[in-house]
């Protein structure tokens, strides 16, 4: 009841405090049209602590009077109703009072936060406009710098400097007076004065172009002349062929080896030019010439790409079918007989000697690996029958080896082909040369190729220095190794007939009579040397390599057998042959328990000078041999007689010596003196 | 493989021909010198070469401590035997004796002192001086070997005193017996003779090969080493390893040795001998073998014994034969090392 009373009573306006509860529209419209009422300015007017002081007191009363209307209610009676009605009346007055202050606040707050609004509006819109005015402060800041670092082109080009442009350029360009004290203007000029000068530097490049041009087409027209003339040059040239074979000038045949000599591989063109001099120089009997195809060696200059596209696309094909794929021997053999492959030419040395023989030289260039290899032949001016022993002497592949110390040709001079080989699978080059030719140190260096050495050398020498210092001493070393060779190959056909080929100016070496024969000569094998029980002091000391030829010699009398084996270097006849001596008579003796046997050695081994006979000394082993029968001779016959054994002496002495024995060995007279032809001591 | 090759050393004709010399080389004699640091050895080639025995022995001793400190040409034969005074050494072989400083001797291109021939008889051939012999006392050289004749030299003056005759072929060695000043000398003819050097005469002599208990016929009768103890003397050669008592001329004990000895020497109680074979061979009184201890080469010739008091730590025994290598005993049981030409 009460809230409907309420709920009438809301449009009423109350005006404050005290005032008459009646408002009706009609005066509020009323008062409108003068000066309306808004309880919005009322809000302004009052106090918002008396309001509250007012809304205590009102709820205060409010339940004093519901206390009340409680009390009279529960004690009942009949005043009760009107003081109930009365009391009620007044609440209901508090009533409106709470409302309007409810009103009151809520205005209040609504101001409140309208007022915060706005404030907060208008802050955010200085706040935006401060960001605004930062941002373009921002950008203005960058657009200032960005001018203040702006080069301009003309910065990077270098101006001539300054002393130069007031020297060099015209008073209109440079114009001092004002360019001196403004720098602008200054900058200014001196890029007019580039300006100038450029254009009259490419002023200057046009002439010269066309300069070249005209140059140019001169050379034209002169080569296409020189060009014509080359025919006719060669007309003249066969014209003038049989005047040259009637003069005896084969100046052509020359020729055509000097143009062949062009397409020879460096190497061998070293040692074409090198031994053609040396022959028109020195050796009369020296003839150069080169075989082999032209052709195939001017093939070899073709386009890399397409050999190495030859070589890719084989070797793709390969990989890519399985099928077709050689095996892997096959492959390996290719890529090693790629490896060795020579050029297509080669030069020829024929050294002739005086007796009609000569040494065929061919010497090859092996490409890949950079050397240059020899094949050997010896040819008589009459056949020669080869007696078994001489097999070694003169074959093609051991009648150079060690021309000089230790050069035996097995092995690879390159120290890099090692490396190589490794690729292919080759492990010595040792199985090839028979094919291939030696590759001997001094051939390398008849063509000027210097390799270095597995020992620390001292002296590096060039190209044809190298090739022409050795050039002379080598072919002089051949031509010694061919007639030595050929000499014991005419020995050892004697020596295996059991004579001693004694020549007529070696004669007064050894006495009349030698009754020791030689009754063997055998070849026998490096290895069978080495087994020898008297030849370990040889192997020992390095003498007996196994370049070097062995022969086992028998020299007998009566009962007596002297076995000699004998090492033949290939240096002969300037290094000695050496004999190792076992004596079968009356027991083995050999120089290890026979001091005679030792000393005859020496005499054969170490006192060899004096038989090496008339110069260039190919006598040497055959004397020696003669000696070692004397030898034997002298040591049968003062072999003192052993008392107490009957009997003559199986050899009488028929020498002549003067005393038997000498010094603490106890050693017999091996020393032949002539020409009194007794023997005596060393 | 081309890389693994085992190459001999490039042998040229000069290394060739040096390696042949090394081979046949026989080392004769070998003298200490005074200080005892220093080894002389000459061979068939008449070279002497000196080792420095302090060096080789050292405990830092190299290859090249091995090889001689010099070596030079000293005579045109071979050097057969060298004997050391206090201040020279004295080398014999063809004819010559010659005397150098130890002093000087190290020096490049030391030249003999003194050089002296005794007079022989024979023009024909010079003969060999195959023994020398130091008589301090007397300060006397003697020497003997091939005119069958011992010499006797007077060291102050150089001159040859007089000539000992006796000997039927050349004379291999010689002995000083000390107690009464005896020379003994043994030969090619098979004796031993020995000689009073104050009378100089003959006193006594020894046919060795005529004792059965020695004679060994097949090897001949020659005496290639002797050495004395005053009582005893030791003697072999083509006979056999003999100890004979002196004054009584008898052989008592044989030493068992097939191979002819080429030198022998008393040393403390036993006795030391080397000839033919390798080794150098330890013998008891009693004539047992003790020790044969092998060397290098395949025959000795020379011993000799570095008791210099100067030098203790150099007291070792050196053998020398049929090669160029001088085998050095610290220790008379093994072979230590090899000096070599």
């Amino acid at each position: 009841m009460s809230s409907e009373s309420s709920k009438k009573r809301k449009p009423k306006v109350i005006r404050s405090d005290g005032a008459p509860a009646e408002g009706k529209r009609t005066r509020s419209d009323t008062e409108q049209e003068g000066k309306y009422y808004s309880e919005e300015a009322e809000v302004d007017l009052r106090d918002p602590g008396r309001d509250y002081e007012l809304y205590k007191y009102t709820c205060q009363e409010l339940q004093r009077l519901m206390a009340e209307i409680q009390d009279l209610k529960s004690r009942g009676g009949k005043d009760a109703a009107v003081e109930i009605e009365d009391r009620r009346i007044q609440s209901c007055v508090h009533f409106m009072t709470l409302k309007k202050l409810n009103r009151l606040a809520h205005i209040r707050l609504k101001k409140g936060r309208d007022q915060t609004h706005e404030a907060k509006q208008k802050v955010d819109a200085y706040h935006l406009q401060l960001q605004n005015l930062l941002y373009e402060v921002m950008h203005l800041q960058k657009e200032i710098t960005k001018c203040l670092e702006f080069k301009s082109k003309h910065e990077e080009i270098d101006l001539v400097s300054l002393e130069e442009f007031y020297k060099e350029a015209p008073p209109d360009i440079s114009k001092a007076e004002v360019t001196m004290g403004d720098p602008h203007q200054q900058t200014l000029a001196r890029l007019d004065w580039e300006l100038e000068q450029r254009k009259r530097l490419a002023e200057k490049y046009r002439e010269c172009l066309s300069n070249k041009e005209k140059i140019l087409k001169e050379i034209e027209v002169k080569k296409e002349y020189l060009s014509s003339l080359q025919p006719r040059l060669n007309s003249i040239m066969q014209a003038s062929l049989p005047v040259q074979e009637y003069l005896f000038m084969p100046f052509d045949q020359a020729h055509k080896q000097y143009e062949t000599a062009r397409h020879l591989p460096p190497p061998l063109y070293v040692l074409f030019v090198q031994a053609t001099a040396y022959g028109q120089a020195c050796d009369k009997m020296l003839s150069v010439a080169i075989e082999g195809s032209v052709d195939e060696a001017k093939a070899l200059f073709k386009p890399p790409e397409d050999s190495q596209g030859k070589w890719y696309s084989g070797s793709s094909s390969m990989s890519s079918s399985k099928r077709r794929r050689p095996t892997l021997g096959v492959q390996l053999d290719d890529k090693r007989k790629e490896m060795l492959k020579r050029h297509p030419l080669s030069v020829l040395l024929d050294l002739k000697c005086k007796d009609g023989s000569a040494l065929h030289l061919t010497f090859y260039y092996l490409m890949n690996l950079n050397i240059m290899t020899v094949k050997a032949k010896v040819t008589t001016a009459a056949e020669l029958t080869t007696p078994i022993s001489a097999g070694d002497l003169l074959s093609p592949d051991s009648v150079l080896s060690c021309l000089y110390p230790g050069d035996h040709g097995k092995k690879t001079p390159n120290p890099a082909n090692q490396y190589q080989f490794d690729k292919v699978g080759i492990l010595t080059l040792r199985d090839y040369v028979l094919d291939l030719g030696h590759p001997y140190l001094w051939v390398q260096k008849l063509g000027g190729l210097h390799f270095p050495k597995e020992q620390p050398q001292h002296t590096v020498i060039t190209d044809h220095s190298l090739s022409a210092s050795h050039m002379e001493t080598t072919m002089k070393l051949l031509k010694t190794r061919v007639q030595s060779r050929l000499a014991l190959h005419k020995q050892f056909a004697s020596l295996e007939h059991g004579i001693v080929p004694v020549t007529s100016d070696c004669h007064y070496l050894f006495p009349a009579k030698v009754v020791s024969r030689l009754v063997k000569w055998v070849t026998i094998a490096h290895e069978d040397y080495t087994e020898l029980h008297f030849t370990k002091d040889i192997v020992e000391a390095g003498l007996a390599g196994d370049t070097n030829l062995y022969y086992m010699a028998l020299v007998e009398r009566g009962t007596a057998k002297l076995q000699a084996a004998v090492v033949l270097n290939p240096g002969y006849s300037s290094i000695p042959p050496i004999f190792q001596l076992c004596l079968n008579w009356k027991g083995e003796k050999t120089n290890n328990n026979d001091d005679n046997i030792r000393a005859m050695e020496s005499e054969v081994n170490v006192c060899y000078k004096e038989l090496c006979g008339p110069r260039p000394g190919h006598q040497l082993l055959t004397n020696q041999l003669q000696r070692l029968c004397v030898l034997l001779d002298v040591y049968l016959e003062t072999e003192s007689h052993d008392d107490s054994v009957e009997g003559p002496k199986e050899f009488p002495q028929e020498k002549m010596c003067l005393r038997l024995f000498r010094g603490p060995s106890r050693i017999k007279p091996f020393k032949y003196n002539h020409p009194q032809g007794f023997f005596s001591h060393r | 493989m081309e890389r693994a090759a085992q190459q001999a050393v490039p042998l040229g004709q000069m290394e060739v021909f040096q390696a042949l010399q090394r081979l046949h080389m026989t080392i004769f004699s070998q003298s200490v010198s005074p200080c005892g640091k220093f080894l002389a050895a000459g061979n068939n080639y008449g070279q002497i070469a000196i080792f420095s025995l302090s060096a080789a022995l050292s405990s830092e001793a190299k290859e090249e401590s091995k090889k001689p400190m010099v070596t030079f040409h000293a005579h045109d034969g071979p050097v057969y035997s060298m004997v050391s005074t206090d201040r020279h050494l004295l080398s014999a072989g063809d004819g010559e004796v010659k005397a150098w400083l130890w002093a000087e001797i190290l020096k490049k291109g030391c030249k003999e002192l003194w050089r002296r021939q005794p007079p022989y008889r024979t023009s024909l051939e010079v003969p060999e001086i195959n023994a020398l012999l130091l008589v301090p006392k007397e300060n006397l050289l003697i020497l003997a070997g091939g005119d069958c004749q011992l010499h006797a030299m007077d060291l102050e003056t150089g001159t040859f005193m007089w000539a000992l005759r006796g000997h039927t072929d050349y004379i291999h060695c010689l002995a000083l017996r000390e107690r009464s000043p005896e020379v003994l000398s043994g030969g090619e003819d098979g004796a031993v003779r020995l000689w009073d050097l104050r009378t100089a005469k003959e006193v006594q002599t020894i046919e060795v090969y005529k004792h059965e208990e020695c004679s060994r016929p097949h090897n001949g009768r020659w005496i290639g080493c002797l050495a004395t103890d005053s009582d005893w003397m030791v003697c072999g050669g083509g006979p056999a390893l003999t100890l004979w008592h002196l004054r009584s001329s008898t052989p008592t004990t044989v030493f068992p040795m097939r191979a002819p000895q080429k030198h022998v020497t008393f040393y403390q109680d036993l006795i030391l001998s080397a000839g033919q074979g390798r080794c150098v061979n330890q013998w008891q009184l009693s004539g047992e073998l003790k020790a044969q201890v092998p060397g290098s080469s395949p025959g000795l010739l020379s011993l000799s014994l570095n008791q210099q008091p100067a030098a203790p730590e150099c007291k070792v025994l050196t053998a020398a034969g049929n090669s160029c290598r001088v085998d050095v005993f610290t220790n008379l049981g093994y072979r230590a090392f090899s000096l070599s030409f």
